[in-house]
């Protein structure tokens, strides 16, 4: 119960932080969003132009796209710290958390919500969830609806996963940022568009190394059926959800071995 | 001038000096360029042209606007620290022009970009896929010039965002935006060639079109003769009314300054 409220008032501390800076706020919000709409403005006049890309027409990209714009506004709000954990780590600020009375990566998750990218992506991604949920032929029946949220739940928790993975690794090296810029960042660029356009390589790193595509691609071919998930095996739409709570525990694991190594760079 | 130069070079040294970022600079790149080469694939679907414009062409569109849009990547919120820590008093105080300096720090990085960065990730694209030969040589002479036509233009863009940190208090929301009309109207990520008719015409009365368009347009021999010409001259007409804009707020930001120092 007490974890709970603790995790309320830091919510509420972080929306009274952002407020002192109110035109500001609003203004990154806006950026925000305009910035993650470039692919889908982009991906609107391409196929206007081209109609399909490897059989999914625009509505559908639309819909594999909101999947990945809702649950990072999850991942932003929850794991925001994990995100600039270097930094963190640089600076000294993580000795503070070692003081307190409550579990590390609780604290993290709960300190610093990035309110303005989670609005800004979540606005996004509910706007496009809203444009091309019923037009895609999906029937919102019980059991498309039980996994739906389950395939959100799942990709928060890959994503959150990676951020946890990646912090964790900071306790080995001192600069982690070039190796998530290549693996997290340029990776989830790509993840809006169906895997199957890629080449055998980026595909691979995509399933197994950097999943992405239990995030959006093989969820929404549950529900979307293209002819493109003949390239790989079935058994990925019906485990997508599941992936996330794999992900999330191992990296979970990772993280309980190598706090241990923790030194502080202060003195 | 021998100054600024020597500002460039002392940029490019210094990033000389981070040797893990150069690798996975150019992994980065790589991957990007492997990508983005899928999406134009997977787009076209097996056609060999579409509207006269072939598969290989669209390749060289994105890998020359790339390698530019590479080698403007800078810091661009300099400014704002700088105004917010307060040390560009410091700057006015030194006898160099401050402007000119930012400019020649960020030629130099631009340079040390497109040599160590731009250049290994294209000879590697190279062997994967195949891209429009130049023209002619005197086409990618001239496709060079147009470049560093279309950086100006490009930063001097930036500039002016950057100067209004005298009077907000952080500009970075509308650079943003900024970077988005500069990446989806300048045709780096959709080639200006399929864009819907009203929007090539909007563009048409914007800078954006000389960005990267223009020398692409050059190097593939869209542009002939006087029409080179004439895509060059757009491109200098707009430097000159962007360096115009840029002046007046530069003269009035540091006014402002000033007054605040007391």
């Amino acid at each position: 119960m007490g974890e709970i409220k603790i995790a309320l008032q830091s919510l509420r501390m972080s929306i009274l932080t952002r407020m002192q800076y109110r035109i500001d706020s609003i203004v990154a919000t806006l950026a925000v969003f305009v910035r993650e709409s470039t692919n889908i403005i982009v991906i609107y006049l391409a196929l206007l132009k081209f109609d399909k890309i490897n059989g999914w027409n625009v509505n559908e990209m639309l819909f594999l796209f909101s999947i990945l714009f809702l649950t990072y506004a999850f991942v932003v709000s929850l794991f925001a710290d994990l995100r600039d954990f270097s930094c963190m780590i640089r600076e000294g600020r993580f000795d503070r958390l070692l003081v307190r009375p409550r579990g590390l990566l609780f604290q993290l998750i709960l300190n610093n919500a990035d309110l303005m990218a989670s609005v800004g992506h979540g606005t996004l991604g509910i706007l496009l969830f809203l444009i091309s949920a019923n037009r895609v032929g999906i029937t919102w029946d019980f059991l498309t609806i039980l996994y739906y949220i389950g395939a959100i739940i799942g990709g928060v928790l890959i994503q959150g996963g990676m951020f946890v993975f990646f912090s964790a690794l900071s306790f080995y090296f001192v600069e982690t940022n070039s190796i998530r810029e290549i693996f997290y960042w340029n990776m989830r660029k790509f993840a809006g568009y169906p895997i199957s356009i890629y080449n055998k390589l980026i595909q691979g790193l995509m399933i197994y190394v950097i999943p992405f595509a239990f995030v959006n691609y093989f969820p929404a071919q549950y529900l979307l059926r293209k002819k493109d998930m003949a390239n790989y095996n079935e058994m990925y739409m019906y485990i997508a959800p599941a992936v996330g709570v794999v992900i999330y525990l191992a990296a979970y694991g990772f993280w309980r071995i190598s706090v241990k190594r923790y030194n502080s760079t202060g003195n | 001038m021998r100054t600024y130069v020597e500002f460039a070079v002392k940029k490019f040294q210094n990033r000389m000096a981070y040797r893990l970022e150069f690798f996975m600079g150019i992994i980065n790149t790589i991957i990007t360029i492997i990508v983005y080469l899928c999406i134009y694939r997977a787009l076209y679907g097996g056609a060999k042209e579409i509207d006269g414009i072939t598969f290989q062409m669209v390749a060289t569109n994105f890998v020359i606007s790339l390698g530019l849009s590479d080698a403007f990547t800078f810091n661009e919120m300099f400014l704002q620290d700088k105004i917010h820590d307060g040390t560009i008093t410091n700057e006015f105080l030194k006898p160099v022009n401050f402007v000119f300096r930012m400019l020649s720090e960020n030629i130099g990085e631009g340079v040390f970009k497109m040599v160590f960065n731009f250049i290994p990730a294209l000879l590697f694209t190279l062997l994967y896929a195949s891209l429009c030969p130049p023209q002619s040589l005197l086409n990618l002479f001239v496709m060079v010039f147009s470049m560093m036509l279309g950086y100006l233009i490009l930063w001097l863009i930036s500039f002016i965002i950057q100067t209004w940190s005298f009077w907000l208090f952080s500009v970075w929301g509308i650079m943003t935006i900024k970077n988005v009309f500069v990446n989806i109207l300048s045709g780096t990520l959709l080639p200006l060639w399929f864009m819907p008719a009203v929007i090539r015409k909007i563009i048409s009365f914007t800078p954006f079109g000389s960005i990267y368009f223009t020398p692409v347009r050059i190097y593939l021999g869209e542009l002939k003769g006087a029409d080179i010409l004439y895509g060059m001259a757009v491109q200098l007409i707009w430097i000159v009314i962007l360096a115009v804009i840029a002046n007046i707020f530069w003269k009035q930001g540091v006014r402002k300054l000033v007054v605040q120092g007391g």
